[in-house]
């Protein structure tokens, strides 16, 4: 029997879904599952059991955390689809509103991070939830493998005074060798899940962390990360770098 | 008074159809949204240069449309004039992702519709059952999303949220190898959806569309650029009936405005009547496509269609056949293939800044002020399905209480109204920013 998915948005920018459509697998991927309820392309009426969850979005509303429930019952495994699903995500940036991943609310079986997911590692995250396997995420931070091959000592003689490179400044492949952290510029590669190919790195930016931690919290891991470091005075207060993806625990 | 709450389906992201009954007729129908996001709000002392990857996830359909808004309205405060070069991958990366919007929108949200409304199925397609209805249109529309993807992915870096978006122009990084792989693409998709132009025409050429579509009088709006269809460059411009008035971006609140931290748009015309933004303002403002083949497939399609909400599917197919070829043009570009360096912001010039684009769904605006310190101090965007929701209402509630005092099947009105709601394809991520 075909596996059943239930794939539903929270609050989100319905980007994860757009590129789901998008991979060249989804009509494969279509044909070898049984869609249960998918508001996007299918007049579907309640959530309804199925094997696989596939949930985007972060929960911005009460109303959100019942639905979420409702969605685990239903489902044999529930995946967070995404970093606002994984950790929050962009709302994070916001003061008035609450941000939070799916597990604050229930328990996942596994995530597929990134925003979006890029596509060859999301394409391969399908192949495997449909031969009803886990998700394998690396185990390894970005600068592992990383094009700049920083292997860099996390001090505090790195000095950051930018969180990007101005755009005059940016430099691609051949015409860069060195490591974002030795320019001044703030890369959150040392505490960043390796598996998005270094796109961000390749175009000449600095990784942002959009692949969260390789481990626990994320924000938790941005200020340990910052600690050993030295920011620069101007940046220490910008919380575009602390809430970019995720909000500390307590205030999700 | 009772009221009905129904969730769209075939929408993207979450809205609701509210319908109003009082003493047994319709006395109110609405499209609603009930998450806002409020990012007008949370970017306020947000870094200036940082903005357009934040706006980039207002939506994941029109993120580069999103990004590079706002990166228009940064060159603006900067006063800053971007190469020739970023602006053909401007335009080429708006282009795929219109492909790829306007191929989803008419596969999976549209076309069950319209079988539908013209009996060539007997009930709306289910996707497995869409597929089976014609191999060889669901390949060819498979094959259009996943070039514009492509696309996107090779000049982007990545399927939504473009990484070389940034304010000062595009960071130019592919190969000649892929640049030769997608003028292939596009050239494809030139030909594939000339063939799905084709099969539209045989489909629906000689069919009357239904007249509960048919578009009341409204007022257009969309870029103009002398005439030509562009989504990029030149002013903007009102049109009602034959009268047509352009202006420039700044002036833009002499016609319309928005109050901060509420919801929609205001307008100031006399005569009260809605506007209506996206694929039908861009033709009814530039009245003729710069192409032949394309003038004489609007030729199959009478006047009963041309003020019909269904003829914008059409006109979205037209869209995606006229940007590919522009797109092949700029491929072939020399001043494409260089490596530049992109402009430096120095200083600011001017304490608010405006940039405007055509989104795929319609007329794009951001307006952005600054105070003394060099702060944002106000943000205000205008999303094209915001302009689009009074016409949308107006236009359900008319044909929800007419069905229901032809039918009085409530349950049926709260369906048959979502056909209306698709034809607009409206944006909720972005109209929920
Ligand atoms: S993770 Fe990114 S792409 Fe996915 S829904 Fe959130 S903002 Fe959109
Ligand atoms: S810090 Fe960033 S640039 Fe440096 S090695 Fe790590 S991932 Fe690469």
């Amino acid at each position: 029997m075909k596996p059943r998915f239930n794939i539903i948005s929270l609050t989100s920018c319905t980007g994860c879904i757009s590129t789901l459509i998008s991979l060249d697998i989804f009509p494969q991927f279509l044909e070898r599952i049984k869609i249960n309820y998918f508001l996007f392309i299918l007049d579907s009426d309640d959530i309804e059991e199925c094997e696989i969850a596939l949930v985007e979005g972060c929960i911005s509303e009460e109303t959100q955390i019942n639905l979420i429930r409702k969605i685990r019952k239903r489902a044999k495994r529930v995946f967070a689809l995404g970093t606002c699903a994984c950790f929050g995500g962009i709302l994070s940036l916001s003061n008035s509103k609450k941000a939070e991943p799916l597990s604050n609310h229930i328990e996942i079986d596994g995530m597929i991070p990134g925003c979006p997911p890029p596509s060859k590692f999301f394409g391969n995250c399908l192949i495997n939830l449909v031969g009803n396997k886990d998700i394998i995420l690396s185990e390894k931070n970005m600068c592992a493998n990383c094009p700049l091959r920083g292997s860099i000592e996390i001090n505090s003689h790195i000095k950051i005074t930018k969180i990007n490179p101005n755009p005059e400044e940016i430099r691609l492949g051949e015409e860069n060798s060195e490591c974002f952290l030795n320019n001044g510029i703030l890369c959150l590669g040392p505490i960043t899940r390796d598996g998005c190919e270094h796109k961000c790195i390749k175009m000449g930016l600095p990784c942002e962390g959009c692949m969260g931690p390789v481990s626990k919290d994320f924000t938790s891991n941005v200020v340990n990360f910052l600690s050993l470091i030295e920011l620069s005075q101007e940046l220490q207060k910008y919380t575009g770098i602390y809430n970019r993806f995720s909000k500390p625990k307590i205030n999700r | 008074m009772q009221k009905i709450v129904n969730v769209c389906t075939r929408v993207e992201g979450h809205g609701e159809v509210k319908i109003m009954l009082q003493n047994d007729e319709v006395s109110l129908a609405n499209f609603e949204f009930n998450v806002y996001r409020g990012f007008e709000k949370f970017l306020i002392g947000k870094r200036l240069l940082d903005i357009p990857k934040f706006v980039s996830r207002i939506c994941g359909l029109c993120y580069a449309s999103q990004a590079i808004a706002s990166c228009k309205t940064l060159e603006d405060i900067y006063n800053i004039e971007i190469s020739e070069q970023s602006i053909y991958l401007r335009r080429l990366l708006m282009t795929a992702e219109l492909i790829k919007s306007h191929s989803m929108n008419f596969f999976f949200q549209t076309l069950p519709d319209l079988l539908k409304i013209f009996n060539i199925s007997k009930n709306t397609l289910s996707p497995y059952e869409l597929i089976k209805f014609n191999p060889q249109l669901t390949s060819n529309l498979y094959d259009l999303i996943k070039f514009g993807n492509e696309i996107n992915e090779i000049f982007g870096g990545r399927s939504v949220h473009l990484i070389s978006i940034v304010p000062g122009g595009v960071i130019y990084s592919p190969s000649g190898k892929l640049i030769l792989l997608s003028q292939k693409y596009l050239q494809k998709a030139l030909t594939i959806v000339e063939w799905i132009i084709e099969d539209f025409i045989k489909l629906f050429g000689n069919q009357i569309p239904p007249e509960d579509f048919n578009l009341p009088n409204t007022i257009c709006l969309a870029k103009n650029n002398h005439g030509i269809y562009d989504r990029y460059s030149g002013s903007l411009s009102l049109k009602e009936d034959k009268n047509l008035i352009e202006f420039e971006a700044q002036n833009y609140t002499r016609y319309f405005n928005k109050e901060i931290n509420l919801r929609g748009i205001d307008f100031f015309f006399e005569n009260k009547k809605n506007v209506i933004v996206g694929p039908f303002s861009r033709y009814k403002i530039i009245e003729k496509y710069d192409f032949d083949k394309i003038n004489t497939y609007l030729e199959y399609f009478n006047k009963s269609w041309t003020n019909n909400l269904l003829f914008i599917n059409f006109l979205r197919l037209l869209e995606i056949y006229i940007e590919s070829y522009k797109c092949i043009q700029i491929l072939g570009e020399p001043s494409l293939n260089v490596r530049k360096y992109l402009p430096s912001f120095k200083s600011i010039k001017k304490n608010e800044g405006i940039g405007v684009i055509e989104a795929p769904r319609g007329t794009l605006i951001h307006n952005y002020h600054i105070n003394k310190n060099n702060i944002i101090d106000e943000i205000k965007l205008f999303i094209a399905t915001e302009f689009n929701i009074p016409l949308l209402n107006q236009m359900i509630t008319k044909y929800a209480q007419e069905l229901f005092d032809k039918t009085g099947d409530i349950k049926l009105v709260e369906k048959e109204v979502q056909m209306i709601i698709r034809a607009f394809d409206p944006c909720i991520s972005c109209a929920t920013h």
